[in-house]
């Protein structure tokens, strides 16, 4: 499978109207996976996987358009507070949390949507769940 | 183990170790605070803001898992604070008392730690349920229950038990664990103190209560939780040795998951009796996915099986390093008691005595046609439907007087299509949550097929309200 990188573009009220991501697509001649989205005419958020070969020089091109771009960890599980229930298992809809054969719950972070889901964050007993961004 | 290996297992095996780990609501903490002086006779008091009910002497205490805190209700509990007790931390007592003769202190604050207390006993009215219902939701909007988030339309469900490791579910005919039983209890010992409230042996859900000493507990076995807008509970690992006795017991604990059947139940349904979606067995519930109504969809526990797991091998090593010694119990479990509900000397009041049919219109109308009917039928919402009569939106006069301020022109434009509604057995006391809750003025009243078969308006419910108070 190919390194990717995760990131979050957010658009302002002045650049949202433009097709950033595409000219950056073809400017940079490499893909752009899109997981996410959330726009209107005030501006808005897409969380995207970038190649991590490619990813220094594409960032630097959404960043030239005046698109901030985030590059962090999405979310963050305590296994300390976790109980290993798995309340969150079925709420996730990228499977980014699953059982391990001995029934411990575990965060694939890399699968993780994020802020635009957060489904799993208030449904957790133990608070174990963190969202950041 | 496996059924063909019961005479084999009987012959080696003398002791089978089972163990749950789930959240308990009907747990809480009888501590003794010792007395002040000059002494108080409490009438109220707090642990870290929770209120803590006063059920007997001066200076005894209950703390209830589910109460919330006064300060932050969902989030921090009785269940919290029993954690915080049991892991060593200092917490915040605030009392206050009548002041007697013999008592004559009204006031007092103090910070306690479990080594203060006298007493400190977990005590569990109900749990170790022999199986329980899968729990999902069939509602528009996501619900949040006792059995955790379910999200929309059944695209998630939850169930609780850790199946054929659960206790009573390896005696089901309850030959073994009677009142005197010594059981693992939160990382200590404890014991079986007779059936649990709502034991319920005919449909095979049979409930326990314990006691323990929790000062000898650990934070790894007993857990405050937070459910969000349900509220405060307890985790509790619960670990029972099964001695195999005879064949027939040794048969019963070879049970496996796929012979615990329980119902899927919709969690939406606001009511005593939910019915059954359709059966599953424990088998498929572990497995991490259901089918319901042809759709596979993810299910989880709520309880721990990892922590199920660990609780049956710390007491097998308990057992084989003599440090827990399996008790004979003194008296069996009933297997006649009856779960009877509630008895209401009010009757019930359901959306179908005060729903009226609804004024409608087609997708298709103009603004001015629709405006028409509101004034002559003077009412302020109108049910937009479809060819078959079914729900496609809500317009209201207000929304017919925003179009005008907005220069919006066709009636497309300001249907409302995320629309809360109502069904004919609902009580309409979830109906005029449902208002509340989306502060909204009318429900549609729909049937399964989201067919509208009237309306309920918060006019109808503050009249029919009216009605009572003056009749």
């Amino acid at each position: 499978m190919l390194d990717l990188v995760r990131v979050m573009l957010r658009f302002s009220k002045e650049n949202v109207d433009r097709p950033i991501t595409s000219q950056v697509i073809l400017e940079q001649g490499t893909p752009v996976n899109i997981l996410s989205a959330h726009m209107n005419q005030q501006g808005g958020e897409i969380l995207v996987d970038i190649e991590a070969a490619h990813a220094d020089r594409v960032i630097k091109a959404f960043r030239s358009r005046d698109v901030t771009v985030d590059v962090r960890k999405l979310v963050e599980k305590d296994d300390n507070k976790c109980i290993d229930c798995g309340v969150c298992i079925s709420l996730c809809p990228m499977d980014a949390l699953a059982f391990a054969e001995d029934y411990t719950v575990v965060l694939d972070e890399e699968k993780c949507n994020g802020i635009t889901c957060g489904l799993c964050v208030d449904a957790c007993t133990q608070r174990a769940i963190r969202l950041i961004g | 183990m496996e059924s063909s290996g019961v005479q084999v297992a009987y012959k080696e095996v003398d002791v089978v170790t089972t163990g749950t780990f789930g959240a308990m609501c009907s747990s809480g903490a009888i501590i003794n605070l010792g007395h002040a002086d000059p002494p108080i006779k409490i009438q109220n008091a707090w642990l870290n803001d929770v209120p803590v009910p006063h059920p007997g002497a001066a200076v005894d205490l209950y703390i209830g898992a589910t109460i919330g805190s006064e300060t932050r209700s969902f989030e921090y509990g009785g269940g919290h604070v029993i954690e915080d007790l049991i892991g060593g931390k200092e917490v915040e007592l605030r009392a206050t008392g009548p002041g007697t003769d013999c008592y004559p202190r009204t006031r007092i604050e103090t910070t306690l730690t479990k080594d203060d207390l006298n007493q400190f006993y977990l005590l569990n009215f109900r749990n170790g349920y022999q199986r329980y219902s899968c729990a999902t939701n069939g509602r528009d909007e996501t619900i949040y229950t006792y059995m955790g988030k379910l999200l929309p339309r059944y695209r998630n469900a939850t169930y609780s038990g850790a199946g054929e490791l659960n206790p009573l579910t390896n005696d089901p005919d309850y030959e073994t664990i009677g009142l005197g039983t010594r059981i693992f209890l939160g990382g200590g010992q404890g014991y079986v103190i007779g059936e649990g409230t709502q034991h319920n042996p005919k449909s095979r859900l049979g409930t326990i209560s314990v006691r323990g000493d929790a000062k000898r507990m650990s934070p790894e076995f007993i857990r405050g939780a937070s459910f969000t807008n349900y509220g405060t509970s307890l985790y509790v690992g619960i670990g029972i040795p099964i001695p195999l006795l005879n064949e027939g017991v040794a048969n019963k604990v070879a049970i496996r998951d796929e012979e615990i059947v329980t119902d899927i139940t919709d969690y939406g349904i606001p009511r005593r009796d939910r019915g059954a979606i359709r059966q599953t067995n424990y088998k498929e519930l572990k497995s991490g996915k259901i089918d319901i109504n042809g759709r596979d969809v993810k299910v989880t526990s709520i309880s721990s099986l990892k922590k199920a797991h660990k609780i049956t091998e710390t007491l097998k090593s308990w057992i084989e390093g003599a440090s827990f010694y399996l008790s004979q119990h003194v008296e069996k479990l009933p297997t006649d008691t009856v779960f009877k509900p509630m008895r209401q000397t009010e009757e019930t009041t359901f959306v179908e005595s005060i729903v009226h049919e609804a004024v409608t219109c087609s997708e298709d109308e103009r603004i001015e046609e629709v405006a028409q009917r509101l004034v002559k039928r003077s009412v302020n919402h109108i049910v937009v439907v479809d060819e078959e009569g079914k729900l496609s939106g809500i317009v209201t006069s207000w929304d017919i007087t925003k179009s005008i301020a907005n220069g919006k022109k066709t009636l497309k434009d300001i249907i409302v299509r995320n629309v809360h509604t109502a069904s004919l057995n609902e009580p309409l006391e979830t109906a005029s949550r449902t208002l509340a809750q989306h502060n909204i003025s009318a429900l549609p009243v729909v049937n399964s097929e989201r067919k509208v078969l009237g309306i309920v308006t918060s006019e109808d419910i503050s009249r029919l309200l009216g009605g009572v108070r003056s009749g």
